[in-house]
């Protein structure tokens, strides 16, 4: 009995000091940053998501004095409250949150404003205007873009013409939402332009949007143009399409324009065009650092949207290293 | 040597003390020097993090106890927490309602026929100096009839009662009991179906995860129901009670935690239900053989084990304004790992409340140690798993057990130690028929 106390208690010495052994020691403060910037993510599975943190990380290697802090939320809200709780704990000197929805992170972010820490909000905001500043991207904004150069591959202003398949995004979601309204503010305005859908949501997906394709593929006779709230679901459309041997006919145009997704499809001559959705990771961390270096930063910074078409295609892809 | 056996009793907090350690030997400090880990305000935030896992992990442990398991206490909070967060909201005007009064009337229902029954049974023990009523007859009169009308007039009452009066705090109060009792009601029906259908527990409350869960979608509809915190309504700011400090150092969900923990511990060991829970788990066969209800007892286990998923879903609305599908999503699993931490056997019949605590703790320290450290947050998965494991190995294992399973010592694996202190004694399972106490 007493022997096995002891090996038990020798294990636990051992386990214990291993452990602390290969923590990172007591110093985890860097002594030549200057700043200390932590960086709330709401999850790291989506595409976007993954490119959002690289952009990030890319900025913050431009900028010796930042050492920058992510966490992941694992797409749950208590999870990325507690991380921001733990950032506030860690007296980070300013927070960058992109929240997986506004009511539930607002609290804590409330509770960093109220620490003194400067709050930057990304992508997503939250129900309080006490932050100091918002960096996103304007879905309508891209909508527009979308749906003014869909008009122009119909055959331009008052003259465009044919059959327009649009595929949507989360039915409840705003971003779909502003999507479509924003290429519908263009396309509508045609009376050549008929659309053959109501409404099918293909939920972001890429298999999703086949299926939905191949049924209008089935029940058209001629379609010109597919429209995908996001680049996977444009590219299932054309999938879809090249089973059916008729995708010479008809224009792809999604949005989103991650190099690893959207950029080489169109490169690569899937898709006619896609639209840029930019991350607001490169352009939040360079507002911190220009705000705690005690310059003046704006209230609401609005992300510009790109068209990528097979011109600029390569070179983005260049620029982001693929 | 009484250290050492005095350390081998407690091997329960070892795991804890462990982690502990581990934690304020690594912390960062902050530029002024103090301790981040130390600080009384982290510590408090990982009691406000892990408060929500550990009333379920609660009410999980005594339903393992009796050698069941609870797969649908996440969904069980889900759909809890829309109706919750809905009757703040919208009163009066979603499907929350349907299911919300009609779910207080069976639970006061099954609170009613239990408390009627209890009072009644003893009452005629009192009266009549027998001990052991078993008045088939009496039973079915007194024991189902007036808590059926009781539980009828109690939901008229709530339902006349809260519908106007949602604005005020008296309806706020009423609503915030609306969750709990829905959770009962799920649970209650698990129970029933594991008894009543003797069915494996793993797939009927399977089952039940599914299907609370599409409830809760089709009750919260397309959207979230988020509470209108910052429009200023005063239903709300009431229910912001449950998110504050108390005394602005604990925060309530804590509080909650630990109060259900201390009072179900009670429970398990001062009162029969507990020592029945203890024994089912040990030995069904043998503890029906000696007078127990088991099917009455369990039922009860997984109904508890609702009503706290329910009163999690209330602190969930509370602390993040809103009730939705997804909440609780994954919770069962952190729950159920918190009870095996905490030296729960699976197999039930061994195991405590203590542990529990401890392990939801454990697992809650961890998550902030790692987080301070900054480490990749992928990384952190593999090592809390690890981490998780090396834990349970520590308190479940010696050395020489290993060594020897290993072939690298000649020493015949030890005999498994039947803990003794978390274990009734002998004397407390020898059970009169009909449960009459010593």
């Amino acid at each position: 009995m007493k022997r096995r106390d002891i090996m038990r208690l020798a294990a636990f010495a051992a386990v214990l000091a291993a452990t602390t052994a290969l923590l990172p020691g007591k110093d985890a403060i860097a002594q030549d940053k200057k700043w200390r910037i932590g960086f709330s993510q709401a999850t790291t599975i989506e595409p976007w998501r993954a490119q959002f943190n690289k952009d990030i990380i890319a900025e913050a290697a431009k900028h010796p004095e930042v050492e920058l802090i992510i966490t992941d939320g694992e797409d749950k809200t208590e999870k990325q409250v507690a991380d921001v709780e733990n950032l506030i704990r860690q007296e980070v000197n300013a927070l960058l949150i992109s929240p997986k929805e506004s009511a539930g992170l607002t609290g804590v972010v409330q509770q960093a404003i109220d620490a003194k820490i400067p709050v930057f909000v990304l992508d997503r905001n939250v129900e309080t205007d006490q932050y100091t500043q918002f960096v996103g991207g304007d879905n309508k904004l891209i909508g527009r873009a979308a749906g003014e150069y869909a008009v122009e591959l119909l055959g331009g202003k008052g003259k465009a013409h044919g059959n327009v398949v649009e595929i949507w995004g989360g039915m409840g979601t705003q971003p779909a939402h502003d999507r479509h309204d924003g290429f519908h503010e263009f396309t509508d305005k045609e009376p050549g332009i008929k659309n053959l859908l109501d409404q099918q949501s293909g939920d972001w997906k890429q298999d999703q949007a086949y299926n939905i394709m191949a049924t209008a593929l089935r029940n058209n006779e001629k379609i010109d143009l597919v429209y995908g709230h996001n680049d996977p679901m444009a590219y299932g459309a054309y999938l879809a399409a090249k089973d059916a041997g008729r995708e010479k006919d008809i224009k792809f145009i999604g949005i989103d324009a991650l190099p690893g997704e959207g950029v080489t499809w169109v490169n690569n001559g899937e898709l006619t065009a896609t639209f840029l959705y930019a991350t607001p990771g490169a352009e939040g961390l360079r507002q911190a650092i220009k705000f705690l270096n005690g310059e003046k930063v704006e209230k609401t910074v609005t992300l510009d949207t790109m068209k990528v078409t097979k011109e600029n295609a390569g070179q983005i892809m260049k620029e982001k290293g693929l | 040597m009484t250290f050492l056996r005095l350390l081998s009793q407690t091997k329960l907090y070892w795991g804890l003390i462990a982690i502990f350690l581990i934690g304020v030997l690594s912390s960062p400090v902050t530029s002024s020097g103090r301790n981040i880990f130390l600080s009384s305000g982290n510590l408090l935030d990982v009691l406000r993090q892990v408060s929500t896992t550990g009333l379920v992990a609660t009410g999980m442990t005594a339903v393992i106890l009796t050698g069941g398991i609870d797969l649908s206490v996440g969904s069980m909070m889900a759909i809890c927490s829309v109706i919750c967060a809905m009757l703040l909201t919208v009163p009066g005007e979603t499907p929350a309602v349907f299911l919300g009064f009609p779910a207080v009337g069976l639970a006061s229902l099954l609170i009613g026929a239990v408390a009627v029954r209890f009072i009644f049974i003893n009452i005629e023990k009192t009266r009549s100096g027998v001990a052991n009523i078993r008045d088939v007859q009496l039973d079915r009169m007194r024991g189902t009839l007036l808590p059926a009308v009781g539980g009828v007039i109690l939901c008229a009452l709530v339902l006349s009662f809260l519908l106007p009066q949602v604005q005020t705090k008296f309806g706020v109060l009423g609503v915030l009991l609306v969750a709990p009792a829905v959770g009962l009601l799920f649970g209650a029906i698990n129970g029933v179906i594991i008894v009543v259908g003797r069915l494996q527990p793993f797939i009927v409350t399977l089952a039940m995860m599914v299907t609370a869960l599409g409830i809760a979608r089709l009750t919260a509809g397309q959207n979230n129901a988020v509470l209108p915190v910052y429009t200023g309504s005063n239903a709300t700011a009431d229910f912001d009670v449950l998110r504050q400090l108390v005394f602005g150092i604990v925060p309530m969900p804590g509080i909650f935690f630990i109060a259900a923990i201390i009072l179900y511990s009670v429970v398990l060991r001062f009162t029969p239900f507990g020592r029945y829970v203890y024994a089912i788990g040990g030995n069904e066969e043998a503890a029906r053989l000696s007078g127990i209800n088991a099917g009455r007892v369990k039922i009860v286990t997984y109904a508890i084990s609702g009503l706290l998923a329910g009163v999690a879903a209330v602190l969930y609305v509370a602390q993040y304004r809103q009730g939705k599908p997804d909440a609780g999503a994954g919770l069962e699993l952190d729950a159920i790992a918190a009870v095996v931490i905490g030296g729960t056997s699976l197999m039930g019949g061994r195991g405590s409340l203590a542990g529990t605590f401890c392990g939801v703790l454990i697992f809650g320290l961890l998550s902030n140690i790692l987080q301070l450290h900054n480490i990749n947050s992928n990384l952190q998965l593999v090592l809390k798993g690890v981490i998780i494991i090396g834990t349970v190995l520590v308190q479940e294992r010696n050395a020489f057990d290993v060594l020897a399973h290993l072939r690298l010592t000649s020493r015949r694996p030890a005999q498994r130690e039947t803990a003794a202190e978390e274990r009734p004694s002998r004397e407390t399972l020898s059970l009169t028929v009909g449960g009459k106490e010593e």
